[in-house]
């Protein structure tokens, strides 16, 4: 997607959220090949919700990279699966050091299930302490070359990076306005969906440190709001090229594992 | 404001003619340097020389045919591997310094890598030695007898903050550390046995043969130009003349003081040139810079026209008499994937008329005091040839009269000028 004209609307292919009662009101989901940011303070489930998209499409077959560099996998994994998700239906394949990799990845190859690649960047870094990063070495090429060479082995459908802020501790960006514009030209040549987790001041209002916000194709922010003695969950399709969106903002609910935006435009009960 | 130009018919010399490339060459990479022309093997013909992003070295002959071409192969550890860019990290950002380093009277090939290692490769593309610098090459490898034994040496700096000095087997002489990368391209002035460069403090560094710092000027900005230093007149002192990324030039003495300096709009990034365009016994300065202009500056850092194209001025300027009509022409190379063939002299262009400009802008009131110049001195362009891509080098073949231009999608095309019309 965003590379050829199609013909009519309907040729424009959607990646679902799985967000029940929000993906109508995208136009049935994210365009295929898009970069959205997934915004928000601290405890709005955004892992969550890009880990749901993963989980469902690694059900349909397809095959996903999840790039944490901060969260440790055992941290995610146990608090998807005490979310109640089913991680043996899927193929999830961890990545703690780089030079099994290429190993990894001929399992995928041969197997029948979605995967979802998680590649625990943490790990690794624990793991290569002495590494010297300089200009020409860096933790930027390793997400890069990692992407890379998974595509090259699988066909790989959604891309998620936990998160950006993490990767600019990581990076030390001399120009990050440069570097960024770089890294969103890089994930565009790869032609897959990518998820870029971007963590917000609570009271903040900007969705990036830098310009993800002009570079991306979607925003979608998350946000706590206090309401009575409760903090409840809001989401919101800031924007979306290529989509009619309603950027109402919702209600964000995890109820019998399913993640469902409610009540468009007001809070419950009022 | 709208602006009325006049040319002044009858002031401007009359070219006839036009450009063509008799060939171009595909190197299926990127290229980031000019290329250099010289007879490498002593078989008294030219070749072209060049390095890509991709890690090669090509030898083309003057036919666009290829002689010889080198590829650089690391082994490199495969969880290294994954912290390098694949597609530049062996990258050949420089001009390769071609000399003859043994003696032997043929010219050896010397350049540096993004992963920090220089060559040494002979005239048939074979490799002599490398030696591994902490840091990416990023800047030209400069070659000449530092220490008077007849023996040409290297130097070059790093992105590990290092200005390095080889033998001409590739041996460590010194090496001495600054606070910062260096990306300029060294250059060592003879007669002051000085070897200056520029670092990413802004800093213009000269050091005498022994790596002992002689005096350090600082610049408002990174400096990546490489420096040049010649004597802008007969009987004047040596002046060093260097562009920084403050969008400045600066001339310096070779004790280090400032001459002068001139403010253009847009970083310097590449070196100068100095000849006499105008024949008035001193030499000009031509400079290009990231404003999209050419400058023309006399040796006191008066600008005696300048030419603006659409896009940044990387490539060093040529000054050279492509039409063999006796008069030196000026090569710019832009970003904008142009080469322009400019009139040495430049031309005076009236911006406005005093008093009718008044009366054009600005309704109702009249002066018949000028408050500003009716014009100035611009480049003249003479012709302009489109290349395929951003350019990033040109050489000039004189025994052929060929231009040799690099450009960023991988190109190496020759332009020539040709009397009748394209």
């Amino acid at each position: 997607m965003g590379k050829e004209i199609v013909k009519n609307k309907d040729d424009i292919k959607r990646v679902k959220t799985y967000i029940t009662g929000l993906d109508e009101h995208i136009q049935g989901g994210i365009p295929e090949g898009h970069i959205v940011l997934v915004a928000g303070s601290a405890g709005t489930m955004k892992s969550s919700i890009c880990f749901n998209i993963l989980y469902h499409e690694a059900l349909k077959g397809s095959n996903s990279i999840y790039l944490s560099l901060e969260q440790s996998h055992a941290s995610l994994m146990n608090h998807v699966i005490n979310m109640g998700y089913d991680i043996s239906v899927i193929d999830l394949v961890l990545v703690q050091d780089l030079s099994e990799l290429m190993s990894k990845m001929a399992s995928v190859k041969g197997n029948q299930k979605g995967s979802i690649i998680m590649v625990d960047l943490g790990a690794i870094r624990k793991e290569i302490k002495d590494m010297q990063t300089d200009e020409n070495r860096s933790w930027l090429n390793v997400i890069k070359n990692v992407i890379k060479k998974v595509k090259e082995h699988v066909p790989i459908k959604i891309m998620t990076l936990d998160s950006m802020s993490a990767l600019y501790v990581l990076s030390k960006f001399k120009n990050p306005r440069i570097e960024l514009f770089y890294i969103f030209e890089f994930l565009r040549d790869m032609e897959v969906t990518s998820l870029l987790i971007s963590e917000m001041p609570t009271d903040g209002t900007a969705y990036g440190e830098y310009d993800e916000d002009f570079l991306s194709d979607g925003i979608v922010h998350v946000r706590l709001t206090p309401f009575r003695r409760n903090i409840v969950r809001e989401i919101s399709v800031v924007k979306m090229r290529t989509t009619r969106v309603n950027n109402d903002v919702f209600s964000l609910e995890f109820k019998d594992g399913k993640f469902q935006a409610l009540y468009g435009g007001q809070n419950p009960l009022l | 404001m709208a602006k009325i130009a006049f040319g002044i018919p009858g002031l401007v010399r009359k070219k006839e003619g036009g450009l063509v490339s008799p060939w171009s060459f595909d190197t299926k990479s990127s290229l980031l340097s000019s290329p250099l022309v010289t007879d490498i093997d002593q078989d008294n013909n030219l070749e072209v020389v060049f390095g890509t992003k991709g890690g090669k070295i090509f030898c083309l002959d003057t036919y666009g045919k290829m002689k010889w071409e080198y590829s650089i192969v690391e082994k490199v550890d495969p969880v290294e591997a994954m912290f390098l860019d694949a597609e530049s990290s062996n990258s050949i950002e420089s001009s390769p310094a071609i000399i003859d380093l043994n003696g032997d009277g043929k010219k050896e090939i010397i350049f540096g890598s993004a992963l920090g290692i220089l060559y040494a490769i002979s005239s048939t593309g074979k490799l002599l030695f490398k030696y591994e610098a902490k840091g990416p090459i990023k800047g030209a490898v400069h070659v000449a007898d530092i220490t008077g034994d007849g023996k040409p040496e290297i130097i070059f700096g790093s992105s590990d903050k290092k200005i390095y000095v080889l033998n001409n087997q590739g041996k460590l002489l010194w090496r001495k550390t600054f606070e910062s990368e260096v990306e300029s391209s060294p250059a060592y002035i003879l007669e002051h046995k000085l070897i200056v460069f520029g670092d990413n403090e802004g800093f213009v560094i000269a050091l005498n043969q022994k790596g002992e710092e002689q005096w350090r000027y600082k610049t408002g900005g990174k400096v990546i130009a490489k420096p040049i230093a010649g004597k802008l007149g007969e009987g004047e002192e040596t002046t060093i003349i260097i562009g920084s990324t403050d969008y400045c030039i600066y001339a310096l003495s070779v004790q280090g003081e400032l001459l002068w300096k001139y403010g253009t709009e847009g970083a310097i990034c590449s070196e100068a040139c100095i000849e006499d365009i105008n024949k008035d016994g001193y030499k000009e300065i031509l400079i290009g810079s990231c404003d999209n202009s050419v400058y023309a500056l006399n040796h006191q850092g008066d600008r005696l026209w300048s030419y603006e194209t659409n896009f940044w001025v990387v490539a060093k300027p040529i000054a050279a008499d492509i039409d063999d009509d006796g008069n030196i022409e000026i090569v710019v190379g832009s970003y904008d994937h142009n080469i322009y063939i400019l009139d040495s002299e430049g031309t005076y262009l009236i911006d406005h008329i005093p008093g009718i400009s008044g009366v054009v802008h600005q309704a109702g009131h009249y002066s018949d005091v000028p408050t500003s110049e009716s014009g100035q001195h611009r480049g003249k362009r003479i012709w302009q040839y489109k290349t395929d891509g951003i350019i990033v080098g040109c050489a000039y073949a004189e025994d052929l009269k060929h231009l040799v231009v690099s450009t960023k999608v991988g190109k190496i095309n020759t332009i020539k000028h040709t009397k009748g019309e394209r």
